[in-house]
């Protein structure tokens, strides 16, 4: 009882979310071992939980719903487009897998350059050149970009796509972007392609002849063999 | 529990026509701007969304998990912005600003649950309703509190237990505890 009546007050506080990230710890580490108080916590719960109903009933703008809707359904279509699993971390390999090393065996760690400027060539990476953006090529195919305000498109001539950014953010820290390859039904295939621009034009490894889709997610700067976040871009070759 | 199949717009869309008027309600009530409250609301849904809107019944009802997260992100927004704008908008608050029309049953009864949640608020003692509306709609912690109403930490609190006792006594007097 005693305990109790030590903690009463700052369970108040708790409930209330005015303690500082300390204090807040220290409560919550008492109530996983004291039964009073979460019992107390519970009924203070009654009044907290009344508090968000008491504001005055104000609508929500019409336009708050269509910008949410048009974020949600452009991350639904890239989740179709990359699969059940595409945004599930990698599987983290066995000791000595060799399978998993052998799409990207020859990739180091990348040194990514100051992204001050809005083009930046990324070191060590052969096979594909960053061109700036007003680049245009013979089909163009418009991409869904899961980032409000982004744009992305592929530029498809023969076989071989370029793809064209603008106004990416840049990717988190320490993390680069890096573009895949998927043909529908299958997962997402590596490529070496990995940048970190906000905008620019991107060339895809590769022959895009049976590719059905290219992604773009971020990426740890050596790159990845399978996506470890939802890609935020997702352009169809055809 | 899933709430939102994991990828699936339409049941996304059913929970955010369900609870949409009371988050941006709670947002508006705490930011005390219409841009800022649009922003935290559009932060709150699509953090349900990309979370795959795990709930846990045990905790409450849908509407005050979804409001609980609106009220994470609004304090994260205030606690962003200076004093005199927290302080102006828990001031502010307490009044009837933008009062929606009165369009369906739903509304008219969440507008008579709002006001009666705040007959009962309003008739605690002053200096303990104040500590409560700082702390839960102005995002500030006991320190700031103590420091901006010039009273010890200790009887911050105290105001604050007393202040949520009485208002959950009187909730339950009233019907209208959750």
């Amino acid at each position: 009882m005693s305990d109790h009546r030590r903690w009463e007050d700052d369970l108040a506080v708790y409930a209330l979310g005015a303690l500082d990230p300390g204090e807040q710890a220290q409560v919550e580490r008492h109530l996983a071992t004291c039964a009073e108080c979460r019992a107390a916590l519970a009924d203070l719960r009654v009044a907290t939980d009344a508090l968000p109903r008491s504001a005055p009933p104000v609508p929500a703008p019409a336009a708050l719903k269509r910008r949410i809707m048009s974020v949600v359904e452009s991350e639904a279509e890239l989740l179709r487009a990359a699969g059940a699993r595409a945004d599930q971390p990698a599987e983290t390999p066995a000791p000595g897998a060799p399978a998993r090393r052998r799409w990207l065996g020859g990739l180091r760690p990348l040194p990514v350059l100051a992204a001050a400027a809005s083009l930046v060539l990324l070191a060590g990476v052969a096979g594909y050149v960053l061109r700036g953006a007003q680049d245009t090529g013979p089909r163009e195919r418009a991409a869904v970009v899961r980032v409000p305000g982004a744009k992305a498109t592929l530029q498809v001539r023969d076989d071989h796509g370029t793809l064209v950014v603008r106004d990416l953010p840049d990717p988190p820290p320490g993390r680069v972007y890096q573009v895949w390859l998927q043909r529908d039904g299958q997962d997402p295939r590596a490529t070496r392609a990995l940048f970190s621009v906000r905008s620019g034009a991107v060339e895809v490894p590769g022959s895009l002849r049976d590719v059905d889709q290219v992604l773009v997610s971020a990426e740890p700067p050596s790159g990845s063999v399978a996506p470890t976040r939802a890609p935020i871009i997702a352009a169809q070759t055809a | 529990m899933q709430l939102v199949s994991r990828g699936d717009p339409r049941a996304f869309e059913a929970v955010y026509d369900r609870h949409c008027g009371a988050a941006f309600s709670l947002a508006y009530r705490m930011c005390g701007a219409r841009a800022l409250a649009e922003d935290v609301s559009q932060e709150a849904f699509l953090s349900i969304w990309r979370s795959g809107a795990r709930y846990d019944p045990t905790r409450g009802s849908v509407r005050t998990w979804v409001l609980g997260i609106v009220h994470h992100r609004a304090i994260d927004a205030l606690r962003r912005h200076t004093v005199h704008d927290r302080r102006r908008a828990s001031d502010e608050g307490i009044e009837e600003r933008f009062e929606a029309p009165e369009r369906t049953d739903v509304e008219a009864a969440r507008r008579d649950e709002a006001a009666t949640i705040r007959g009962v608020l309003g008739a605690l003692p002053g200096d303990q309703r104040r500590v409560i509306e700082l702390a839960y709609f102005g995002g500030f912690t006991h320190a700031e509190i103590a420091e901006m109403i010039d009273s010890p930490i200790g009887t911050v609190k105290g105001r604050m237990r007393l202040g949520l006792q009485k208002l959950r006594g009187s909730l339950a007097a009233e019907g209208a505890a959750p």
